[in-house]
């Protein structure tokens, strides 16, 4: 018998009278109680854009991959996303899989020509679908070969394995690491990229340290007001249509990069996951930033950020609104927000021309004066101006935009300097 | 000039000068009209009165400091370019770009973020000034530091150093925003008026469609900016790795069922005779160019870099073979003795024999990977196997080649190899 367990202590903290000859097994009780106290870490409620736009996709039940370097916790930040929405954590390594893994494996029985032959599910399906939820986590995605990849386009898409459907609260995060840091990776399919959100996933060095002192960010999952739901839907079918429908190109992309076609791109499939994205965030009030990430991460940069820019111009107070009422109208205090209004008044005006409108609209641009930058006004006051009918007076309110006609001329007069000094030098 | 001193706010500290806001946003207006597609972008910034900076700088939330004095003794349109230079620091990420090149080159200090400042200024001011916006007094340009135009701020950070001829441009300083070097006495991230990281993209964005969207009024410069605003160019290494790997990997290409040894599945099912995934590793044959107009330098890091993929995927050296290749094609060489190969070579170039020698190779290869600069006649045919292209960019293939020499095209590479440009 060796007289030292492998995790013996040093005498100096032994407590028993002989110090050193103890016994193997208490020293490994001793060993596992140091381990559990190491294990014991708390949570705490914490911002992070990141996580809840896992939590966000996790909860809008699309399958999410996260891209990540290795040992940057990803499997960490699943173990505690598992903890926190109280599901049971099944991890499949899908790199050291066989493609019948996932498709089934055949069992001839008695009479094949007769009954066929079934595909039998892997154990981990079987009791994941007898638990009935759970969350299932596949790893190394982007080292799992081809054949693979193809046999789990059905786990994801169809969520079958075999003959086995699994239930509809079983959840679907995959993980891989980049290209560059994945040496013996392949490229993931286009298909298979598809039909995921890609989430970028990065550590943040406050997150880290403080979760190495033993506090973790907790995940929480985001609350859906039951009175926004309709609401919410309305939204993102507007969005989403509203987009696709000025820009048709962008409803199908391959992308013609080979390194880009493994990441996100627009089709179909992809806008529908971003509309069920739209829809949640905006029924659970998620910020902007958490919407960008998912949405980028579903249809690709461009694409992603196209439509969170329609989504901004969808934010902007309604032309028609301040029309009606120019007195008691908040015009966004961002210089280029504020610029995309007063065109969106103007052009409202330029619509349906009335009196009225004309000068409420002129009312607007001397709010628009009063309360911030008038080189802002100019552009807007000009094409309004042009609108004018002969038999339309004059408002006076117009006397309050001298000031921009003086900084209008002066623009003008530098920029006849400044055409001169250029043409001189050429 | 300054007559009508109508500041409308100053939040400049007790004592200085009040900022002329009408000569600034009149100046900010001259600049959106030369440049309409930076509209977008100039109207986004959030002015802030200023004493600390020296002329204006802008921080890498979108605000933009102004020294009441700079503007008084400014000239309107030179303001205007003032306002483009500085949107531009923002628009091309250069605060982004300064912080990831101090961190891949170990360049600490403020003298280096000073030499960012100076680079980042000279990629901007080669090519924004003329066309109705003025060149602002004293700005520095490459050809003040005797460097050529026309190229990123990371390339001339590695040309010039700190010296008697920068001396003067010591009081440089365009914030944050142009370094990534935080000030004391900018606002910070918990500022108000400051836009966040997914706003910043969305202005950004827009400018970026407004210049797609019309093409033909926006200098080449822009244009370029353009395109790779939100798809910066990939490193060639990760290019080239997928293509490689792809062409290796696909079907067909290395991997199949085959029934030449039963699966290891079979145990489980008596009477059946599964097939099983066996990979045979792909063959890999390299077709070097080793005409005079290649370097042994780019030659050097896209062999080895050819060699780490394919054995990556799985070909073990000796699958993988080199065919040093100019006007004829020399003996293939298996890449086990890489170290001695003798990449002989020089004068013109003539690919399609590389081609054929290394078709001609027993076992046929199943990807060829043909590093070149293109400078060659290509086969007339698909070769029967995948074929990836690293190419070297030559100065000709960019914008001016048809001036320099109207008479030479060379030959794009065909469409059915995937193409990878390197360095």
């Amino acid at each position: 018998m060796p007289t030292r367990a492998p995790f013996a202590l040093p005498n100096a903290f032994s407590d028993t009278d002989t110090g050193t000859d103890t016994d193997p097994i208490s020293q490994l009780d001793v060993a596992s109680d140091l381990l559990s106290l190491l294990r014991t870490t708390t949570t705490e409620p914490r911002p992070d854009t990141q996580l809840e736009a896992l939590t966000l996709a996790v909860a809008a039940d699309l399958p999410v991959l996260l891209w990540g370097e290795p040992g940057i916790g990803k499997t960490a930040a699943l173990t505690q996303l598992a903890a926190a929405l109280d599901l049971p954590l099944t991890t499949v390594i899908a790199s050291v899989h066989e493609p019948s893994d996932f498709s089934g494996l055949p069992i001839v029985g008695d009479d094949p020509a007769e009954q066929g032959v079934p595909m039998a599910p892997p154990d981990w399906a079987v009791r994941l679908v007898r638990a009935g939820r759970g969350l299932l986590f596949l790893d190394e995605l982007s080292t799992a070969p081809p054949a693979v990849q193809a046999a789990l386009l059905r786990l994801v898409l169809e969520r079958r394995i075999g003959a086995l459907q699994l239930p509809p609260e079983v959840r679907i995060v995959a993980a891989a690491n980049p290209r560059s840091s994945a040496a013996d990776g392949w490229e993931l399919s286009p298909p298979l990229a598809n039909r995921f959100v890609h989430l970028q996933w990065t550590h943040d060095h406050e997150v880290v340290v403080r979760g190495l002192g033993g506090t973790w960010p907790r995940a929480t999952l985001p609350k859906l007001a039951p009175e926004r739901l309709s609401q919410a839907v309305d939204f993102a079918r507007r969005a989403v249509c509203a987009l696709l429908a000025a820009r048709p190109k962008l409803v199908h992309q391959l992308p013609s990069s080979e390194s880009r076609r493994g990441g996100p791109w627009p089709s179909p499939r992809s806008w529908e996951m971003t509309l069920r994205l739209i829809a949640f965030a905006t029924a659970s009030g998620v910020s902007r930033d958490v919407l960008s990430l998912l949405v980028r991460g579903t249809v690709g940069d461009g694409p992603g950020l196209e439509l969170l820019a329609g989504l901004d111009r969808l934010d902007l107070p309604d032309p028609e609104e301040l029309l009606a009422d120019p007195a008691s109208a908040v015009l966004p205090g961002r210089g280029d927000l504020r610029q995309a209004v007063l065109d969106g008044v103007v052009a409202a005006v330029r619509a349906r021309p009335e009196k009225a409108r004309w000068d409420a609209a002129w009312a607007l641009l001397v709010r628009a004066l009063e309360t911030g930058a008038p080189d802002l006004v100019v552009v807007p006051a000009t094409t309004l101006a042009s609108l004018r009918r002969e038999d339309w007076d004059v408002p006076a309110a117009i006397e309050n935009l001298a000031g921009v006609v003086t900084l209008s001329r002066r623009a003008d007069q530098a920029a006849a300097r400044a055409r001169t000094a250029t043409k001189g030098r050429r | 000039m300054s007559t009508d001193t109508t500041a409308e706010v100053s939040t400049g500290a007790p004592g200085t000068q009040d900022l002329d806001l009408d000569k600034l946003f009149a100046a900010r207006l001259q600049a959106a009209r030369a440049r309409p597609y930076l509209a977008t972008a100039l109207f986004a910034l959030h002015t802030v009165a200023s004493r600390h900076v020296p002329t204006m700088g802008v921080d890498r939330h979108w605000r933009c400091y102004v020294s009441p004095g700079f503007v008084d003794r400014t000239p309107v349109e030179e303001l205007a370019g003032v306002w483009v230079h500085e949107v531009s620091h923002l628009l091309r990420d250069h605060h982004g770009r300064s912080d990831r090149v101090a961190k891949e080159r170990g360049l600490t200090g403020p003298g280096e973020r000073l030499r960012m400042n100076i680079a980042a200024d000279c990629e901007i001011n080669d090519d924004v000034f003329g066309d109705g916006l003025v060149k602002p007094e004293g700005v520095v340009d490459p050809a003040f530091l005797r460097l050529p135009e026309g190229q990123l701020m990371e390339d001339y950070l590695r040309q010039f150093q700190l010296g008697p001829r920068t001396q003067e441009l010591a009081w440089l300083d365009c914030g944050s925003g142009a370094d990534g070097l935080d000030r004391e006495w900018e606002l910070g991230p918990d500022g108000a008026h400051g836009l966040s990281e997914r706003e910043r993209d969305a202005v950004r964005f827009r400018v970026a469609q407004g210049i797609t969207g019309r093409p033909g009024s926006a200098p080449e410069g822009w244009q370029r900016w353009a395109e790779e605003a939100f798809h910066p160019p990939q490193p060639w290494r990760e290019l080239l790795g997928a293509a490689v790997r792809s062409a290796a990997s696909a079907p067909g290409a290395g991997e199949d069922y085959s029934y030449g040894r039963p699966s290891r599945r079979s145990a489980g099912v008596p009477k059946t005779v599964l097939p099983s995934l066996r990979r045979r590793p792909p063959h890999v044959s390299v077709v070097i160019d080793t005409s005079g107009s290649v370097s042994d330098v780019e030659l050097g890091s896209a062999l080895l870099e050819v060699a780490a993929i394919s054995r990556a995927v799985g070909g073990r050296r000796d699958l993988v073979t080199v065919v040093p290749c100019d006007a004829a094609a020399r003996i293939a060489h298996p890449l086990c003795r890489a170290e001695g190969i003798p990449l002989m070579g020089g004068g013109g170039t003539d690919l399609r024999t590389g081609f054929a020698k290394a078709l001609r190779s027993h076992p046929k290869p199943d990807v060829i990977v043909v590093l070149t600069d293109g400078q060659t006649p290509w086969p007339d045919s698909r070769p029967p196997c995948r074929t990836v292209v690293g190419l070297f960019p030559r100065q000709y293939a960019g914008s001016a080649w048809d001036e320099d020499d109207p008479d030479y095209v060379p030959d794009s590479p065909p469409d059915w190899a995937r193409v990878v440009e390197i360095g």
